[in-house]
């Protein structure tokens, strides 16, 4: 069959370490189809000043029969927690097997391509232009 | 906390198995057994292209009748949007299968209303008036998709009998 | 005929309509009363006599603007017909007897709208389900689904629920104010 184009939009994988919970993606989402629940926990107090409290994610999920694959998320996303990836092959014979949890993204993350090379000609992204001469590829 | 990186760059064996050919004789779909198929379309919207082109690629994956296949497993493919004026004629269809008899719902419109979940003349989902068998996402899903949703309804086939 | 020959044209024929030409495309905006003559000069004259689409435009207050692309294939000139009819009052005399491919569109037209559109042979509901009440591309028809369900998007970080009030009041895109009415 057909080898799978670099950025063929198959299914999205969750780097869960990367995400700070700032729900862009479930609120940029035309679906819908991304569920996130979380929880504050206070960190013990450094020598002065009052705790922190940082957000810690319960639940991320993916409705992936609702999801019509357009990447508003992972384009929305500022940390890059979310990739895409070529796989489809993940039909299943209930539809609650298609809502997948944070586990299986995370297994998704596993057949994340590299990302392609730049495009002959394409100008350089801003991060590389601000680093200097001598950044970026080639 | 110590957690795996992921790799990239790695494949998982769905895909190797979605690139396979038809193998060795007697490997191919329903887990070996020899299945007579009759697969009846109900085309609706934009995955109905994606099912043409794997039907096409179907063909050359079981060319012909085999001898001893037994009486046709009947599938009904719904593939793109099913809309509340259109919803009779579905559920019609589905009725007018003889057993045995399957659906398999495509593409995410036909899931779930997928990106029309909240439009005023859709029904949200093909399971919501006929019994559905394997749902596979996408939107639309590919071709090869279609061939690995068939080898998950047949095996479930090939493990009743 | 080209653009400005449609306008020179109509400027005699139809005194009371206004036209623009924008790129290939001619506008002429009409009163509700010279709508069948627009269409007739449209066809007759100027030679557009391809009906492309039929629709409306929901212009709140205003009224409903009803409108019709044409194109001559000869000329390769577009023309869009416009008229404006009172919301209270949405009623238009019917196109297909100009041009029969107006039949489906007004049909269409008349159940997302609710444009009534006289001597038409047959004004029955294209699209939607029998017993579908309302008409579903106004502006104050609100989908339902999207204020019934709850937005994913609703909670802040580090809730499990979307809080019932909470400093900001997050209403996904899409939803009306003051949606769903108490």
């Amino acid at each position: 069959m057909t080898d799978l184009a670099p950025r063929s939009r198959g299914v999205i994988g969750l780097l869960e370490e990367n995400c700070t919970l700032c729900m862009l993606c479930a609120r940029e989402c035309p679906d819908w189809c991304i569920y996130i629940e979380s929880h504050k926990e206070a960190l013990p107090a450094p020598e002065s000043g009052r705790p922190q409290v940082r957000n810690v994610l319960d639940r991320f999920a993916i409705d992936f029969s609702l999801c019509m694959y357009c990447g508003i998320c992972i384009e929305a996303c500022p940390y890059d927690a979310l990739f895409w990836s070529g796989e489809f092959a993940y039909s299943e014979t209930s539809i609650a097997g298609l809502t997948h949890e944070k586990d299986r993204l995370r297994e998704w993350m596993w057949t994340v391509p590299p990302p392609p090379a730049h495009d002959a000609g394409a100008p350089l992204p801003r991060e590389a232009r601000a680093a200097g001469p001598g950044a970026g590829p080639g | 906390m110590d957690l795996p990186l992921p790799r990239l760059g790695g494949t998982r064996a769905g895909v190797a198995l979605a690139d396979a050919g038809p193998g060795p004789e007697g490997s191919g779909l329903g887990g070996g057994r020899a299945i007579s198929l009759r697969v009846f379309e109900a085309g609706l919207a934009c995955c109905a292209v994606e099912v043409s082109a794997a039907l096409r690629r179907f063909a050359e994956l079981a060319p012909q009748a085999e001898e001893g296949a037994g009486p046709p497993v009947h599938v009904l493919v719904v593939a793109g949007t099913v809309t509340d004026k259109l919803a009779p004629l579905v559920r019609e269809a589905y009725r007018a299968l003889p057993e045995p008899r399957l659906v398999l719902s495509f593409g995410a419109c036909s899931n779930s209303g997928g990106p029309y979940w909240d439009s005023y003349c859709v029904t949200k989902g093909a399971d919501q008036i006929i019994p559905v068998d394997v749902y596979v996402p996408g939107c639309p899903p590919r071709p090869e998709a279609l061939v690995e949703g068939m080898r998950l309804l047949l095996d479930g086939v090939g493990a009743a009998s | 005929m080209t653009a400005a020959e449609i306008m020179a044209e109509a400027a005699q024929s139809l005194p009371a309509a206004r036209c623009a030409a924008e790129g290939t495309t001619v506008t002429m905006d009409v009163p509700p009363e010279d709508w069948l003559a627009a269409l007739s000069f449209a066809r007759d004259v100027a030679g557009c006599d391809f009906f492309d689409w039929l629709t409306a435009v929901d212009e709140q207050d205003e009224g409903f603007a009803v409108l019709v692309h044409l194109y001559s294939i000869e000329d390769r000139q577009h023309l869009l017909v416009r008229t404006l009819i009172p919301r209270d009052n949405p009623v238009l005399p019917t196109a297909s007897g100009i041009f029969r491919g107006a039949g489906w569109p007004e049909r269409e037209t008349h159940e997302m709208f609710g444009v009534v559109f006289d001597g038409h042979p047959g004004l029955a509901p294209l699209l939607l389900p029998e017993g579908f009440e309302g008409h579903p591309l106004r502006k104050d028809f609100a989908l339902a689904a999207r204020a019934a369900q709850e937005w994913p998007g609703a909670r802040e970080p580090g809730e499990r629920r979307a809080a019932e009030r909470s400093r900001r009041r997050l209403v996904p895109p899409g939803v009306p104010d003051g949606w769903p009415p108490p």
